[in-house]
């Protein structure tokens, strides 16, 4: 019963994803699993989620990018060291 | 003073992009009597509720002599709860306006009134609480577990800034905002955005302390102000500092007034008040149309 997925999700249930949106975009978020995060992909920014409770502040928020770009920093690094 | 020194938090420098709100134009707000950074205001403000969440209703109960419980129930009156609605209430992290409205949902229930559909709108009644600081979210929940509000799913914790919600364009039936919008830094984005998730026709509702304008009456509640809240906040919460920001923030919000017609401006119509207390506090309503 759809009750009982509720509960278990703090009474939140999954469709209340659908209702929220990126305080920032105002695009839809996706919740991501493995995370346990919200992902907001217009702008690469995910938003935690404590407690039961999505955690939408704008300054709650971390930029995607910045794994990205330390990945990137370590290979350009890498070839750097090739080249010389 | 201990709320003079609040830093900036250091993830408003590195992702200007996440604090959207406070970098466009860094010009001077207050925070009650005092004129503080824009970008400051939104941390101030955090560690005066952080600081009173716990003592938050009996200092309430206190300082108002219960009055705020019939406030509040005038608020939910003025709303019209009904069965299916979506609501959003901001700043309302203890749930003290959400369980209102969630009782007045079951009251109508009971009372048999019959509405189209009901079974598949019943289903759906949802009431959002959005409020910035956890600590008061925290509060309200453990209180709705409490309550018994929390088992059929139509609450739903928000944790979020008013300034910039989370929320759908055209999805609300009604939005309320009660001790709430006095304490945020843009009172003009609080309206626009409070504009923007409403659906037409939904109503805004803003329960706030206001301005007395009766003379001896000022005179007796300017004195209860300056020389009573803050020394029964410094007994009650130990915490005198906040209890005397509450009482300067009241006295630099916008006069009853001049609060409509920023309603008016952010597009709503039919704005009206009513004060109640001679405008201790005032409700203001509009409708987006």
């Amino acid at each position: 019963m759809g009750r009982i997925s509720k509960e278990v999700m703090g009474g939140a249930g999954k469709s209340l994803w659908e209702v929220l949106v990126c305080p920032l975009s105002k695009n839809p978020l996706r919740y991501c699993d493995e995370t346990k995060t919200l992902i907001s992909d217009a702008i690469a920014v995910s938003f935690p989620i404590k407690n039961g409770i999505p955690c939408l502040v704008p300054q709650d928020g971390k930029i995607l990018q910045e794994e990205q770009d330390a990945n990137d920093a370590n290979s350009s690094a890498m070839n750097q060291g090739r080249s010389s | 003073m201990a709320l003079r020194t609040v830093t900036r938090k250091l993830g408003n420098k590195f992702f200007p992009l996440l604090s959207s709100t406070s970098h466009l134009h860094s010009h001077a707000t207050s925070f009650g009597f005092k004129e503080v950074k824009e970008e400051e205001k939104a941390e101030m403000v955090g560690n005066v509720f952080s600081n009173v969440a716990s003592n938050y209703d009996l200092m309430n109960d206190l300082m108002s002599a219960g009055l705020h419980r019939l406030w509040k129930d005038r608020l939910v009156s003025k709303l019209n709860p009904f069965p299916g609605m979506k609501h959003l209430d901001v700043a309302g992290g203890t749930g003290d306006v959400a369980f209102r409205i969630l009782e007045s949902i079951n009251r109508v229930k009971q009372r048999g009134i019959k509405r189209d559909f009901e079974d598949i709108l019943e289903a759906e009644t949802k009431i959002y609480v959005c409020d910035i600081n956890p600590n008061m979210l925290n509060v309200g929940k453990q209180r709705a577990l409490q309550k018994g509000f929390m088992e059929d799913g139509s609450l739903v914790w928000v944790e979020g800034n008013a300034e910039s919600l989370s929320f759908q364009n055209d999805t609300m039936d009604g939005y309320t905002i009660a001790f709430g919008i006095r304490n945020v830094t843009h009172i003009e984005k609080v309206l626009s955005e409070a504009h923007r998730v409403l659906k037409r026709g939904g109503r805004f509702l803003c329960l706030e302390l206001s301005h007395v304008g009766i003379p001896i009456f000022k005179e007796l509640y300017d004195l209860y102000s300056f020389s009573v809240i803050p020394s029964m906040g410094e007994m009650v919460a130990g915490d005198r500092e906040s209890y005397q920001y509450l009482v300067e923030s009241i006295r630099r919000f916008p006069t009853q007034e001049k609060f409509a017609s920023m309603i008016a401006d952010a597009g709503f119509q039919k704005v009206e008040y009513e004060n109640l207390v001679g405008g201790v506090v005032a409700i203001h309503s509009g409708v987006k149309i």
